[in-house]
């Protein structure tokens, strides 16, 4: 059956995931597929991210309408109702228009029925296969039947088919028979071998007699041509031989494919008749066999394909738009053989091995010992640029997150050795150019102890070879050019990005351009969007990047897609899913159904059935305790359904494996009969019998009744009251600041037919990106303007108040209300959501003569007289750049992004002009990230000159007669230069914008350097921590227009997802005050993190916004009286499960205070 | 009598030792049967008075467990808990309760073995401690 989404996401790393979720948060359907079995991508081998060094990821879950996605781990596995994630799919065809795309999906077998795998790795065990783990980065081995992610939910074995050697023994060790390679299925497949040499179908007859396939032969093309035509015994493959008698192969291959077009045709084709096959093959044969055959290799080689044949699905969908968010792959440099001891020295590794090393799961259980000879690590080094940065290796483009990466691991190495180990980073230059980067770098050499060296690292020997130590010398010269060595117990390698495998085949299959590098192109001004429209690329498949740009970009593709699937395929003409109605059962007596999955034999094995269903039965309230088949299964869940509809229970508990994998089951069944989903749940009654089998079967029984007395009792507690009403939202959006962010985030709201008041204090819109005049790629940043500004005044949603400010906001989530002074007067304005974009500015310090001295000027003024030709380059006879003027620097701890690529802009337009004028740029480090690098190679071929400068020895500016001095000591030359150029340019780097009205007025935070603090710096970058409200451009972070724009449309979809629901809910577990307890103290509302609490001074109550709750708890634990209380974990809830807990475990001693009957009493309160 | 075998409960928040715990369970890490887990939301919600209540009811000990500083998905919630359990440390040890049975530690969701070690590490300690002594002087 054809199904349709409203968009495709390709790709389910955290790029994919966030797009895919932030279109399904505005109620689109989403399919998400990856070619892996899992999902994460590469974030699901990092368990450490800047800047916490922690995991973070939970918080990319949804905060509004909480219960209709998953809401733990996101390592373990993720849920949303309105998006379908398959696995182990790849996208092979695209037809259609924006709107209406017809894709052709192809979805690999795992060859492991779900239903029935319990993950016991029986199979696992038995496989003789050993291959390297792709998920321990080939550090360790595993098996060809094995679990992609190890702690993934569901988590099922996955077969290796490529890998599996085919020797059946995973199949016979499974106890449930969940491994699928369709034996019966076999009679019905039916084989042709024509051939006119009997031998070839005797011996193929003889290999194949285990393997139940029915084989069938002819010995001519005639024969052939008739056997194929026979519909009551359809040929599925052919073996067709080059030098059949009668009709020639080509003719039998052409008859054969217009009978069945799904024919496979394996051409067999003596040595000399290689070359004939092959242009046949271009016919529409599968395959060239050359003979002889090895039946070694010819057996599993058929049986393989039968495999792919039988048990690969492809998949047509109709979706209204594609993502593409393929992220990138780690450049493997054993790919070109030995690069500085990599695969032959095992203390040399890559970046992300160094990571699994550090992982919980990785091959050392988080002890960083060394590969090979299991030596604790003290020292290590790090190397920068392996891969990337490196014309021979056609990679001339920067990976971006390297460095980040690598201070992080440092600083990582350093936690797990307890501060023992000594680290050392070997940099070309630190490239520390996001937000909060260069305080982390900062932190860690100044507090931590990294050592930062620049220099590179040449080559790689055995630090001592007599002794047969793994330990390593590494060789490079410093800056001065000296040879230096070092001993290493590790020296990583910071791996660069790559495309990801099968970008150009996706590409073409898509129709899409890619860019010299292989990554998907995109344009300046347009950082989301493809050469194809209605494709747009997410995360890093446009280039490298880091988590928090990887979800910008993905937010700003997700906007593009949902404003595609909003013009082509409205979203009115399908109808939205109904919220599920569930009965109020608050006025009916607590009755629990307990169902028991026996699927898995283990449990009968490991429990006495009986006795527990017996002692189950005996607890308060239990009124049905049930075993059923397999709860996983559509027979078992019917089972279930059918058992609450006979008694009609209002509390159900499940006794199963994997509770996380029933989530959305629960949600299903809800539905079904009409039950909140919070009076349901799922107990984990596997793993303490799985883990324990052999033990006494009371010991294990114990354990299994302790958990699902412990589920039932905190069930009992539930309160079952229906949530609170659904929220009313004010469809309506205001912008604050008119500049490229703001216009641009306008401009995503209103293309949704959504009404946006813009407001900009200065007299016209447009903002700093007015004063850029032209970009390094060639763009007309001017006219680019000009459109924009002239759509957002045209456009019939936008309201814009030029020379207006904001002077006064309230509300409650999804209804505020702001009044904007405006030259007419006083404004108000009722809005859902809220984007400020208020912008920044460059940078003035007075010094180094500027405003003194007419040669001295910024960049932007530079810009300026290139641009319209006041300066005459010809004229000059030198010109000097000083870049991270008072940037990096005291009270300045940031890079301010944009000005290395600016100097180089200039810098080359100064070398077109005149290509003999002599540049020199004083710099510490150039932060050409991603795919400006390039620029920087340019501008040292054109032979501008780069002298790298310490902080602490920065360029000495005099003047003599009006024309600059600057002295600087050269690192390289190891002496004191100096230039006496005509023109003197600084690099200033960008201000954030004076907000602290609007702080107050909508109660955000800036960070230590001014811009606007974001509620999560990676996973929630556009977000302000109080919600509905959002951020974006030049107030965010210092950025290029690109940059810009991308954050804008990203800002744009957060308040397009609260502005596209009428109404919006809460979650089951949130915050609920008992007004009869509480005394107003008022400390829940201090200490509630999400300003979700306010006392209503009218009604003399606290009020709980129940949109902002995202049900923390911490206002329950803070209350002195109780008052304050959480749904789904009250007071008597959790204290009756302490007693159930407790309860279950008894070791045969006398307690002090026995409370035999506490569970009784205290759980029947409710 | 039996020799002593410590009875522990385990309040861990949803998020990230929950998760912690459940791949322990399933990557069939050595574990001792005597901890009951009780899923929190997160460890900023842990009332003093559940930790006093099972201290009560017949635990040994209460380990709390949460995020990594800096990581919590509530933003703060296992700070908070930091600052409540340091304090209900000093009150105990008035009641003559070792600090050592109410402890708490950071388990990221990726430590499995972290909360293995843990759990074993405890358990071996309470073992040594033996029962809790005084558990009438708390009852008021």
């Amino acid at each position: 059956m054809k199904k349709t989404y409203g968009a495709l996401v390709v790709g389910a790393g955290v790029g994919g995931i966030r797009a895919a979720l932030d279109l399904a948060e505005t109620g689109q359907s989403v399919a998400l597929i990856d070619k892996k079995p899992n999902i994460g991508g590469i974030l699901t081998q990092l368990d450490y991210q800047f800047p916490n060094d922690h995991c973070g990821m939970c918080k990319m879950l949804p905060l509004t309408e909480r219960d209709g996605s998953s809401q733990f781990c996101m390592r373990k596995g993720l849920f949303h109702r309105n998006i379908d994630i398959m696995l182990s799919t790849e996208v092979t065809a695209l037809e259609g228009e924006p709107g209406k795309f017809m894709v052709t999906l192809r979805k690999r077998s795992a060859f492991v029925d779900p239903n029935k795998c319990i993950g016991c790795g029986k199979c696992s065990e038995v496989c003789p296969v050993k291959v390297k783990s792709d998920f321990n980065a080939g550090l360790t081995k595993r098996s060809a039947i094995y679990l992609p992610v190890p702690h993934n939910i569901p988590n099922h074995y996955v077969v290796d088919l490529d890998n599996c050697l085919r020797c059946w023994q995973c199949y016979n060790a499974c106890p449930t028979g969940a491994i699928d390679f369709k034996f019966e299925e076999r009679q019905g497949f039916h084989i042709l071998v024509a051939d006119s040499d009997p031998k070839t179908f005797e011996d193929m007859k003889d290999w194949l007699q285990d393997q139940n396939f029915p084989l069938r032969h002819v010995f001519d093309g005639d024969a052939a041509v008739d056997a194929l035509a026979d519909q009551s015994r359809q040929v599925r493959i052919l073996f067709l031989d080059m030098g059949l008698p009668g009709s020639d192969p080509e003719k039998v291959l052409r008859r054969g494919l217009e009978l069945n077009p799904d024919l496979h045709v394996v051409l067999m084709a003596q040595p000399d008749q290689e070359q004939a096959a092959r242009e046949l093959a271009g016919q529409g044969a599968k395959d060239v066999l050359l003979k002889p055959f090895e039946p070694k290799r010819f057996v599993p080689w058929l049986d393989k394909l039968y495999m792919r044949m039988m048990s690969d699905e492809t998949l047509d969908l109709d979706v209204g738009a594609v993502i593409l968010a393929g992220g990138f792959e780690c450049y493997d440099p054993g790919e070109v053989g030995d690069v500085l001891g990599y695969g032959r020295e095992p203390a040399v590794v890559t970046s992300v091995e160094f990571e699994r090393m550090c992982s919980g799961t990785g091959p050392s259980n988080a002890k960083l010992i060394r590969p090979g000879d299991n030596k604790p690590i003290k020292k290590i080094a790090w190397l920068q640029c392996v891969g990337s940065r490196d014309l021979k290796k056609k990679a001339d483009y920067c990976s971006s997150v390297c460095c980040m990466i690598s201070i992080k691991e440092a600083l990582l190495a350093k936690k797990l050795t307890k501060g023992e180990a000594e680290t050392t980073i070997f940099y070309m230059d630190m490239r520390t150019f996001g937000k909060e980067y260069e305080r982390y770098r900062q932190n860690a050499e100044a507090n931590d102890g990294v050592k930062f060296v620049n220099a590179r690292i040449h080559s790689v020997v055995p630090a001592d070879q007599t002794s047969g130590s793994k330990d390593i010398k590494v060789l490079y010269l410093d800056e001065a050019g000296r040879l230096q060595e070092e001993v290493f117990d590790l020296l990583v390698l910071a791996v660069g990005a790559r495309p990801p495998v099968g970008t150009k085949e996706l590409a073409e299959a898509l129709g899409i351009e890619t860019n010299e590098w292989g990554y998907c192109k995109t344009r300046y001004f347009t950082p989301s969007r493809t050469s194809a429209y209605g494709i747009f690329a997410a995360g890093s498949y446009n280039g490298p990047k880091d988590i928090a740009e990887t979800l910008i970009q993905s937010g700003a593709a997700a906007l593009e897609a949902s404003r595609i699937i909003t013009i082509y395929a409205p979203l009115t003409e399908r109808t939205p899913e109904p919220q599920p109605e569930y009965r109020n059962v608050s006025r009916e007596t607590p009755k629990i159904l307990i169902a028991l999955c026996t699927s898995c034999p283990i449990l009968e094995q490991t429990v006495d059935m009986d006795s527990l269903v017996a002692r189950l039965g005996g607890l308060a309230s239990v009124a049905q305790v049930a075993k059923i088949g397999s709860a996983c299964t559509k027979p078992g869940w019917e089972e279930i359904e059918a058992l609450a509809d006979k008694h009609s229970p209002n509390r159900i508990l499940i006794g199963a494996c994997q509770p996380y994998a029933y989530i959305p089951k629960l949600r299903e069944l809800g539905q079904t009969i009409g039950l909140n989903p919070a009076l349901m749940d799922v107990v984990d009654i596997f793993t303490p019998t799985a883990a324990r089998q052999g033990e006494d079967k009371g010991a294990v029984e114990r354990e299994v009744f302790s958990a699902l007395s412990m589920a039932s009792v905190r069930l009992l507690g539930a309160d079952p009251t229906p949530l609170p009403p659904a929220t009313q939202v004010t469809r309506k959006a205001l912008v604050v600041g008119g500049g490229l962010a703001g216009m641009t985030a306008a401009m995503g709201i209103a293309d949704h037919g959504y009404a946006v008041s813009l407001v900009e204090e200065q007299e016209t819109l447009g903002g700093q990106a007015m004063n850029i005049r032209y970009t390094l790629n060639d763009e007309d940043p001017v006219k680019f303007m000009e459109d924009l500004i002239d759509s957002v005044q045209k456009h019939p949603n936008i309201t814009v108040y030029k020379d207006a400010r904001v002077v006064l906001s309230s509300g409650r989530a999804g209804r505020f209300t702001s009044v904007i002074a405006t030259d007419q007067g006083a404004v108000s304005f009722d809005h859902g959501a809220t984007v400020l974009a208020t912008g920044g500015r460059e940078a003035n310090v007075y010094d180094y003569g500027f405003r003194v001295h007419k040669c001295v000027m910024t960049q932007r003024e530079l810009e300026d007289q290139l641009a319209s030709g006041a300066l005459d380059t010809s004229a000059l006879s030198g010109v000097a750049m000083i870049q991270c003027w008072r940037s990096r620097d005291e009270g300045r701890s940031y890079c301010s992004r944009v000005c290395c690529g600016q100097a180089l802009k200039n810098l080359l337009m100064l070398k077109k002009r005149n290509p003999e004028l002599p540049v020199y740029v004083f710099y510490r480090d150039i932060m050409t990230y991603g795919f400006a690098e390039t620029y920087y190679t340019q501008a040292r071929k054109a032979g501008a000159v780069f002298i790298r400068y310490d902080l602490k020895d920065k360029p000495k500016v005099e003047f003599e007669d009006k024309v600059p001095v600057i002295t600087a000591r050269d690192p390289i030359l190891q002496r004191e230069i100096q230039v006496r150029p005509s023109l003197l340019v600084l690099s200033g780097g960008i201000e954030p914008n004076e907000v602290s009205d609007l702080q107050e007025m909508f109660g955000v935070e800036v960070n230590a350097d001014g811009f606007f603090q974001e509620a999560e710096y990676k996973w929630r970058p556009v977000d302000f921590l109080k919600q509905r409200l959002f951020m974006c451009g030049l107030a965010r972070a210092p950025g290029n227009m690109s940059e810009t724009i991308a954050s804008a449309k990203a800002a744009a979809q957060r308040a397009v997802r609260i502005l596209s629901e009428m109404r919006l809910t809460s979650g089951s577990v949130i915050a609920e005050v008992r007004h009869s307890l509480c005394s107003l103290c008022g400390k829940c509302i201090s200490v509630c993190p999400y300003g979700a609490r306010s006392l209503d001074l009218e009604q003399d109550m606290i009020l709980v916004d129940e949109l902002l709750c995202q049900g923390c708890g911490a206002c329950a634990a803070v209350c002195p009286n109780s008052a304050s209380l959480l749904r789904g974990f009250r007071d008597q809830q959790v204290l009756s499960v302490i007693d159930a807990a407790l309860n279950g475990l008894n070791y045969g001693r006398a307690r002090a205070a026995e409370p035999e009957t506490a569970t009784q009493t205290e759980g029947g309160e409710s | 009598m039996e020799e002593f075998e410590p009875t522990i409960v385990a309040f861990v928040c949803n998020w990230c030792t929950y998760t912690a715990a459940d791949l322990a369970g399933t990557a069939r890490m050595t574990q001792f049967p005597n901890v009951r887990l009780i899923r929190m939301m997160c460890t900023g919600m842990v009332d003093p008075k559940y930790v006093i209540k099972a201290l009560l009811a017949g635990a040994d000990a209460v380990l709390i467990s949460g995020c990594h500083p800096g990581d919590c998905h509530y933003i703060n919630g296992n700070y908070k808990a930091r600052r409540r359990v340091k304090l209900l440390q000093e009150i105990l040890t008035g009641f003559g309760i070792d600090t050592r049975r109410v402890k708490l530690t950071w388990v990221g969701a990726s430590e499995g073995n972290e909360f293995a070690e843990t759990v074993n590490h405890l358990v071996n300690e309470i073992r040594e401690l033996g029962p809790i002594e005084t558990r009438e002087l708390m009852v008021v």
